[in-house]
């Protein structure tokens, strides 16, 4: 049976939270925020959950790649292109015979946005009662460091490398959690590992809101090797994300948009990027650019929210 | 003990498939409209509809995750059916093998229809020779009551639990998929009654949410060749079970197929044709004409071609003077009906006798009378010592 969940007071809270369901040590590459975002959920959510995901990051922990697992979770592995499908189904069968299980997927954005978007957008329109959680580290970090439809305008990728040529990624990414918003789900969120807090609310919300209906959860997530940033810099460029506005963290019930942390006063977008080796490159009129997309896409969003004070 | 005297209905082979699927009361089905089996779709929406079935019906947006849906909820322990062809298959392709590899025991109606490339609203076979690698069994069938009745057998042996594999049922699109006729409907208790032991068998493994297991780790080196060798095994095992289903559903329904293949007039035939699907009806009426004007003619039709039924084709035709395979796809390399191909592979067993292939039926073009009464006209001269074409593609020869 799966226990009610509870919002505890402080996010440590969760952590006192005997049972593990992780190995000790995990096998991600130094920095990698992933670890703390993945030992999160059962914290939240509880052990009795199905896992749902495919070969990304998170396969070798998640599904054994090569080796067996490191958790001890129920687990289906699919393919990119079948995750919120595959979800579909075991929800379904579970609603079905009348068990109450809470179904998670977990991908990177490659799959999100890129390969599997249609099955997820499919889920989402359907309005199944399943989580998704996709964490955003801007790129295919697993295979390489390539460029994905979430990389960020300029960005250095392997397949958007500066050279001679080229300055990076000529084009803006795609905007997933808002396009998930727009499909009026009962619940979209964005979260970051620098704010536990919220990411722990969003979660108990998630938990709550899957019974009525599809939930998307949008977490950036940095890259230490693909981003060329130093191991122990994650958690702060995590924040510097929020601090720029440049991932804003919002959440939207029942299609309405609500701000669930405020920046006072944003800082300039230079403040994340001179952290981050892709954006190394980045000339005077690159960071304009950037800045541009950033303050339309922060507008954008606050217009959604205003909208519904 | 027999089934009851089911209803008989005048009903086109998509809403065989339906019927088919709805008897068996599966907990999860799919469907994405495709010409010319969304009428499998719409039937089961109204079966859903009329509260007929409590299936969990997934308008899903696409046919891959039409397959994925189904997979993940057979692995939860479900039972789940869906219904697609041509381009819907080749669009799951990556599914498809994903459930196979999974031993996902799907059952999947397929309104066989030509593949992409050439833009081909019509029938064909060569989405099945497309998925034959795929790791599925494939059943091809030849008419409506032959539709229902093998989606009935279908999930009795995708579920069993030494099988424990996905089935396709094929028919030919545009020709069975619209074709009414008159099909027993079996009283639902009946069809429960004779998918019954199913329960009695132990509970193959599912997916148990809060219990350490799970579905799809990697597998490397020995142990991933080990899940390929039991694949394989398992389709060794679906060969003689198809053939026990199909006898146990003749001696309860009054109605049986011949299981891996069906023999007609072979006894004493010097020659023999070897047909699937729909095409087989008209070949079973030549060969009886062509019997009355002296030919010992016998017609073999292909009722599995995955796993194939090697031992009993070797069975049927060792020993015949010449053989005429008439095959409703392309090999492509090869230059011959696939099916030709994988028969040509049995001559070791069946020794070197005139093969001859015939290409016929594609995009809709009609296998008719007179086109089989050149078969068998040609593969007769074959078996007299004549020369003759190995190949012929019968639709540029007319």
């Amino acid at each position: 049976m799966v226990e009610k969940l509870k919002k505890k007071p402080r996010v440590y809270d969760y952590f006192k939270e005997k049972e593990e369901q992780y190995a000790g040590g995990l096998a991600w590459c130094a920095g990698c925020p992933l670890e703390l975002n993945l030992r999160f959920v059962p914290k939240v959510l509880g052990k009795d959950i199905v896992i749902v995901g495919c070969p990304c990051c998170s396969a070798p922990i998640l599904y054994g790649q090569n080796v067996g697992t490191w958790h001890r979770l129920s687990y289906y592995s699919t393919l990119m292109t079948g995750v919120a499908s595959s979800a579909t189904g075991l929800a379904r069968y579970y609603q079905k015979v009348g068990k109450d299980v809470t179904v998670v997927c977990y991908t990177g954005d490659g799959c999100a946005a890129d390969v599997g978007f249609q099955p997820l957008s499919g889920a989402a329109e359907r309005n199944e009662k399943i989580i998704y959680i996709c964490y955003d580290n801007e790129g295919y970090m697993n295979t390489g460091v390539q460029r994905s439809s979430t990389t960020p305008l300029h960005a250095a990728t392997t397949t958007t490398p500066v050279g001679k040529e080229s300055r990076g990624k000529p084009t803006v990414p795609k905007n997933l959690p808002l396009i998930m918003a727009m499909h009026q789900t009962a619940y979209v969120a964005t979260a970051t590992l620098s704010h536990l807090e919220d990411l722990a609310k969003k979660l108990v919300k998630a938990a709550e809101k899957k019974n009525e209906g599809f939930v998307y959860l949008h977490v950036f997530c940095p890259c230490p090797v693909g981003w060329r940033i130093p191991s122990d810099s994650s958690i702060q460029v995590c924040r510097m994300a929020v601090r720029t506005n440049y991932f804003p963290l919002w959440e939207a019930e029942d299609g309405k948009f609500r701000f669930t942390h405020e920046v006072a006063s944003p800082r300039p977008i230079e403040e994340m990027t001179k952290l981050i080796g892709k954006f190394a490159h980045l000339k005077e009129d690159q960071l304009e650019d950037l800045q541009q997309m950033v303050n339309d896409r922060y507008a954008l969003i606050k217009t959604l929210c205003d909208a519904n004070k | 003990m027999k089934a009851q005297k089911g209803q008989v209905r005048v009903i086109t082979g998509n809403a065989a498939a339906a019927y088919g699927a709805m008897l068996c009361r599966p907990d999860v089905a799919t469907s994405y409209p495709i010409t010319p089996m969304s009428e499998v779709a719409e039937q089961l929406s109204t079966f859903r509809a009329e509260g007929l079935v409590d299936t969990e019906m997934v308008e899903v947006e696409g046919e891959n995750s039409a397959m994925n849906v189904v997979a993940a909820a057979t692995m939860a322990g479900g039972r789940a059916f869906t219904a697609t062809s041509s381009w819907g298959l080749v669009f799951m392709y990556d599914a498809v093998q994903h459930a196979a590899g999974f031993r996902a025991p799907v059952v999947m109606a397929i309104a066989n229809r030509e593949t992409p490339g050439i833009l081909a609203v019509s029938g064909g076979q060569q989405d099945i020779i497309s998925t034959r690698d795929s790791g599925w069994i494939q059943i091809i069938v030849e008419d409506c009551q032959e539709i229902m009745d093998s989606i009935i057998m279908a999930f009795r042996l995708a579920e069993d639990y030494d099988i424990q594999l996905p089935v396709m049922v094929n028919y030919d699109g545009f020709y069975l998929s619209y074709l009414a006729m008159p099909v027993e409907i079996p009283e639902r208790e009946d069809v429960d009654r004779f998918l019954a032991p199913l329960k009695d068998q132990p509970q193959r493994t599912i997916l148990i949410p809060g219990e350490p297991l799970g579905c799809g780790t990697h597998g490397i080196e020995v142990g991933f060749v080990e899940l390929r060798y039991k694949h394989c095994m398992a389709m060794e095992r679906a060969l003689q079970k198809v053939d026990e289903i199909d006898r146990e559903f003749g001696e309860f329904f009054g109605r049986s197929y011949g299981g891996q293949l069906e023999e007609y007039r072979t006894e004493d035939a010097d020659i023999v044709l070897v047909t699937s699907g729909g095409a087989s009806g008209t070949a079973r009426t030549v060969v009886d004409a062509k019997r009355e004007q002296g030919i010992k003619v016998g017609l073999v039709k292909l009722r599995l071609f995955r796993p194939f039924p090697r031992q009993r084709l070797v069975g049927v035709l060792k020993g015949r003077k010449a053989i005429g395979v008439i095959d409703r796809s392309v090999g492509f390399g090869w230059n011959t009906g696939p099916m030709y191909m994988e028969l040509r592979a049995l001559t070791p067993e069946i020794g070197i006798v005139p093969m001859l292939s015939y290409i016929d039926g594609l995009a809709n073009l009609d296998i008719t009378v007179p086109h089989i009464e050149r078969v068998v006209d040609e593969v007769y001269a074959a078996s007299q010592g004549k020369p003759y074409q190995e190949v012929t593609w019968i639709p540029l020869e007319e």
